[in-house]
């Protein structure tokens, strides 16, 4: 008699080895890691009272006469994750194609690209700003750099993937009618990875502005170090101000990627 | 107008299948014709070695005097255009850019850095976009397009290339019957007004009765018959749709049908 009425859609009708092995090993490695970073629910629950303690300090009414000092330095943390974007773009762009298979000129050429990207990205942009800071000096010079260096690391790679998942029929196309390596790149390669090239870009901007307010806490410009600053001075009116306008400019961020996207995907609506 | 002719070719593929077992034929400038023959026979590859998208294992492809090689690939191309099964346009780019990348070969690839052509090219793109009575819909995505218009672009595209050869591998396979036989008019007209040479790949036995100068037909990587249109007799079918095994009755029957 049979117990169960419903079957997977496999052979034996039942889960795919591969996939239950790799459930088990997931399950089992997350159980034996989990003593390693010490989560214990009772230190957690001791812990709460010390977070409602933080989170009362900023019930406080806000300092606005920091307002002026606080647009200065986000304006310097907008610009500084926009010129690092635009940086990044034009460096990463040609880099993508020489790390994505079918569009690198040399297999070794591919291999070496994709090495030096994954370099890049290896450390977060904090390291990278520590290790700029200590070649250029303080200021938001370092800091850009660093978000430039970590952002074609990660943009590099993105671009590549996007070029490797285009359509070859279209370059076969172009190819077929005598078109020069550059120009079957950029007529047959380039306007199909667009869409999820320009994604990448909205998305690495995003990720850039935030990115940035970090930087200052080692001296890179930006808003970081007046927000370490009036963490550790205890300047909860300050704090809180910070805190609210990169929320907010981080929302914009979003909905004018949002926006941007949708755009470009579907094309301007007619 | 060009000539191709193919002498002794062989395609081997890495896993060993061999898609044409020495094929000789010369195809006549200004002529067109007709590849027929069922899936599998080699005609794709057939017409993909006349522009180099595929490189015989052995034996050669000449159009006009010169012999295809890695070195003067590009340089055949320029003169010898491609239309496909699936459009193979760029589907994100305007409709007036796809044809203009028939131009790309006649463009310096510094001014195709910043996606530049002379105001002449956009003249040919234009004309040609006429010929196949899309101008007014020069500005619009390809993809927005049907699949008759989709592949009335690609010949538009051949066109702007101002070929010597079109090539054309299954162009209506994808198609209705309507927009196929639009098609097949179209090449027909661009080969007898234009004096291009055209080389056809079909799976319709009628369309290739009623358009063809001459018709090939392969089986197996073979040519099995090679005549005029008059010449396709059911025999002639026979050889061309003959299946490894098959009863013949059964193949008998299904020509009746058809």
């Amino acid at each position: 008699m049979k117990v169960f009425m419903l079957r997977w859609p496999t052979r034996n009708g039942l889960p795919p080895f591969g996939f239950v092995a790799l459930l088990v090993i997931a399950l089992l490695s997350l159980i034996l890691t989990a003593p390693l970073v010490e989560i214990e629910l009772e230190r957690l629950g001791q812990s709460l009272g010390n977070f409602s303690e933080f989170i009362v300090n900023f019930m406080v009414w806000p300092n606005f006469d920091y307002l002026p000092t606080l647009g200065v330095k986000l304006l310097e943390t907008l610009q500084m994750s926009l010129l690092a974007t635009a940086i990044a773009i034009v460096i990463s762009l040609p880099l993508g194609f020489l790390a994505a298979r079918n569009a690198t000129c040399h297999p070794v050429v591919y291999r070496i690209t994709r090495d030096a990207l994954s370099l890049m990205r290896s450390l977060p942009e904090l390291v990278w700003a520590l290790v700029f800071v200590s070649a250029v000096g303080l200021g938001p010079l370092p800091g850009i750099m660093a978000l430039a260096f970590v952002t074609v690391g990660f943009m590099g790679k993105f671009f590549a993937e996007a070029i490797e998942t285009i359509d070859p029929k279209a370059v076969e196309g172009v190819e077929a009618h005598g078109a020069s390596w550059m120009q079957v790149r950029l007529f047959a390669m380039f306007p199909q990875a667009f869409p999820n090239l320009a994604g990448t870009m909205i998305y690495v901007l995003d990720h850039n502005v935030r990115a940035a307010t970090i930087l200052g806490i080692v001296g890179a410009g930006g808003i970081g170090y007046d927000m370490v600053m009036s963490m550790r001075l205890f300047q909860y009116d300050r704090l809180i101000l910070i805190a609210l306008s990169i929320y907010l400019i981080v929302t914009v961020l979003d909905r004018l990627s949002d926006y941007l996207r949708n755009r470009i995907i579907h094309g301007a609506k007619q | 107008m060009s000539s191709i002719s193919i002498q002794q070719a062989v395609k081997r593929y890495p896993n060993g299948f061999e898609a044409l077992k020495g094929i000789n034929t010369e195809i006549q400038a200004g002529s067109f014709t007709v590849i027929l023959g069922p899936s599998g026979a080699g005609k794709s590859t057939l017409l993909r070695l006349m522009n180099g998208l595929e490189t015989p294992s052995s034996g050669n492809v000449a159009v006009g005097e010169q012999i295809i090689d890695k070195k003067n690939v590009r340089q055949i191309r320029h003169h010898v255009a491609m239309v496909f099964q699936q459009f193979n346009l760029v589907e994100r780019l305007s409709v007036v850019t796809n044809v203009l990348t028939g131009r790309l070969a006649h463009r310096s690839w510094v001014s195709s850095m910043f996606y530049l052509f002379k105001p002449s090219d956009m003249d040919i793109a234009k004309n040609a976009l006429s010929r196949v009575g899309l101008v007014d819909k020069a500005w619009n995505r390809a993809d927005k397009l049907s699949g008759g218009q989709q592949q009335r672009v690609g010949i538009a595209r051949a066109l702007a290339q101002q070929p010597q050869i079109i090539l054309a591998d299954e162009p209506v396979a994808s198609l209705d019957p309507i927009s196929s036989e639009e098609i097949m008019q179209l090449l027909r007209e661009i080969c007898t007004r234009d004096q291009i040479t055209v080389v056809v790949n079909l799976h319709q036995v009628d369309l290739a009765r009623r358009f063809a100068d001459r018709i090939i037909g392969m089986n197996s990587g073979q040519i099995v018959f090679d005549g005029s249109p008059e010449q396709l007799d059911n025999i002639a079918l026979q050889k061309i749709y003959h299946k490894e095994g098959a009863e013949y009755e059964s193949f008998h029957a299904a020509l009746a049908n058809a």
